[in-house]
């Protein structure tokens, strides 16, 4: 086997931070001159800021410039069909159509690439995927739909550069895929971390043992926040490590990774990306180890320059040094902690649902779950969370049902949860972004 | 091409670096011309933008070649 460099850019990924610095200050003046020339949606931003390019002088400078939002996104769309005016190139110079995933309920946002726009996607996840070790020596499974999300496309054709045999499962069904796992033996599977667990289940059903029948290395999981315990949860069903990923359709690719040394975070590439952490009421920077929203500057694509655009993501910035990898790029401790207005107030208390997720995912028996918010009497907020257990765990529920309440409880200063049992198949499945919260209340 | 001799941070390059710039600024020419067959010039642009991601890792350049 080839003595291969654990980076795929050991040039950019343990330069010092001055010189990084330095790189991306060097970009962001040349993507906000373009962006100014070429793009009117910017020009017309930076006017009304009464922000011209030159004026970029450092890398704090950048907080001149206004934010870009998907709502100004989405109006440009709607005024000037399909694409507005944030596009820098003519729709003819495109080989790449794609959408937002639609889970937020609004108009998706339209997206085009050039070839070299689709090429530095592929590189970025490339960024990634080695990181967690992937290599060309590997059979890679995505178990994904390949439709008008982008999803794990660039991952795919990130594969296809690597030099790993790549098994695209399109439209196959859960159970025709976890055939296939088995058939094929692949050393990396590629999903939503909700639909790792799936086809876990599903493999459990068929009396396929996926630790002991296949030789999954790598689980690489992208599309949505994935915790601690869902994580371990993942590799005690697939016998490999469980790397998390997390980019968006706004800038088409991945923007952080977790290494295989699995340092508790995401390295963000910081190379190709300006990730500043601000607080979402002050707009001010928010220091290391406090959580804020991520606010992204993207270098890569030309097509759609996306500078400080806010992604509602919360995250927490912690020093490079929190790794031991080499790398000389900041993490966000945990990944993408949730969304910036994910939080839910239930009686004085804040309730996080991934964090709920983290705990309910503590419990191997349950299969599936929902957190459900009501009002009672028009007055009193509640909380229910109503578990789907494994079809061989329905037995158990005696003993989880008060556990997993006073769980929840001690973990929400004292919050009182309710805790309902679903029937079987009752609650829904996911293969894209999951959706386990209904907020009840103002129906 | 004229040859550089300098990274976009002002850093002496290799030889290594000279020649891939030297790879990308050829394949970046070609990508311009009009003449080609379809079957050279698509397959000349794939190359390019590939060449492009090399030399944009490396920060050899940093700009939108155009002509992908």
């Amino acid at each position: 086997m080839a003595d291969w460099s654990r980076y795929w850019n050991p040039k950019n990924e343990t330069m010092s931070r001055d010189e990084l610095q330095a790189l991306q200050l060097f970009k962001l003046q040349k993507h906000v001159e373009r962006a100014w020339h070429k793009s009117p949606f910017h020009r017309r931003l930076y006017e009304t800021a009464g922000v011209t390019p030159d004026q970029i002088q450092s890398l704090d400078d950048i907080r001149r410039l206004p934010f870009m939002t998907r709502e100004d996104w989405m109006a440009c769309q709607a005024e000037q069909p399909l694409f507005g005016d944030l596009i820098t190139r003519p729709r003819e110079e495109a080989i790449r159509y794609h959408l937002t995933s639609g889970t937020s309920g609004r108009q998706p946002l339209r997206v085009l690439d050039s070839r070299k726009d689709w090429s530095w996607i592929a590189e970025m996840w490339c960024y990634g995927f080695w990181g967690i070790g992937v290599r060309p020596t590997d059979t890679v499974f995505f178990a994904f739909s390949y439709g008008s999300f982008i999803g794990f496309w660039g991952a795919h054709y990130c594969c296809e550069k690597i030099g790993s045999l790549v098994i695209p499962s399109g439209n196959m069904t859960t159970e025709q895929r976890v055939k296939q796992i088995a058939e094929m033996k692949p050393t990396v599977v590629c999903a939503t971390p909700t639909y790792a667990l799936r086809m876990g289940q599903c493999a459990e059903q068929m009396g396929i043992d996926l630790k002991k029948e296949c030789n999954v290395r790598r689980v690489v999981i992208s599309g949505e926040p994935a915790s601690d315990p869902v994580k371990r949860l993942i590799e005690n069903m697939w016998g490999g490590k469980a790397c998390d990923t997390a980019g968006m359709t706004e800038i088409g690719t991945i923007m952080i990774f977790e290494a295989d040394n699995q340092p508790g975070g995401t390295h963000i590439i910081e190379d190709n990306f300006i990730e500043e952490v601000l607080d979402p009421e002050t707009n001010e920077p928010v220091p290391y180890g406090e959580k804020g929203e991520r606010v992204v500057t993207s270098f890569g694509r030309g097509f759609i320059p996306l500078i400080r655009y806010r992604t509602k993501d919360l995250v927490c910035k912690v020093p490079h040094t929190t790794s031991d990898c080499g790398r000389t790029w900041d993490l966000y401790e945990g990944g993408i902690l949730g969304r910036v207005d994910d939080m839910k107030l239930i009686r004085g208390t804040n309730v996080y649902p991934r964090a709920v997720e983290a705990i309910v995912r503590e419990y191997p028996e349950v299969e599936e779950f929902q957190i459900i918010l009501t009002r009672e009497d028009n007055i009193r907020d509640e909380i229910t969370v109503k578990v789907e257990l494994a079809p061989d765990k329905e037995a158990t529920w005696n003993d989880l049902h008060p556990k997993l309440g006073k769980d929840l409880a001690d973990n929400h200063e004292g919050l009182r949860f309710n805790v309902a049992k679903a029937d079987q198949g009752e609650l829904p499945r996911f293969e894209l972004k999951a959706k386990r919260l209904q907020d009840l209340r103002d129906q | 091409m004229t040859q550089i001799d300098l990274d976009v941070l002002g850093r002496p390059i290799d030889a290594t670096e000279q020649e891939l710039l030297r790879i990308y600024g050829d394949l970046k020419s070609l990508s311009e011309r009009t003449d080609l067959a379809p079957c050279a010039l698509m397959n000349v642009r794939q190359a390019m933008v590939m060449l492009w991601n090399a030399c944009c890792d490396l920060d050899l350049v940093f700009e939108e070649p155009e002509h992908d």
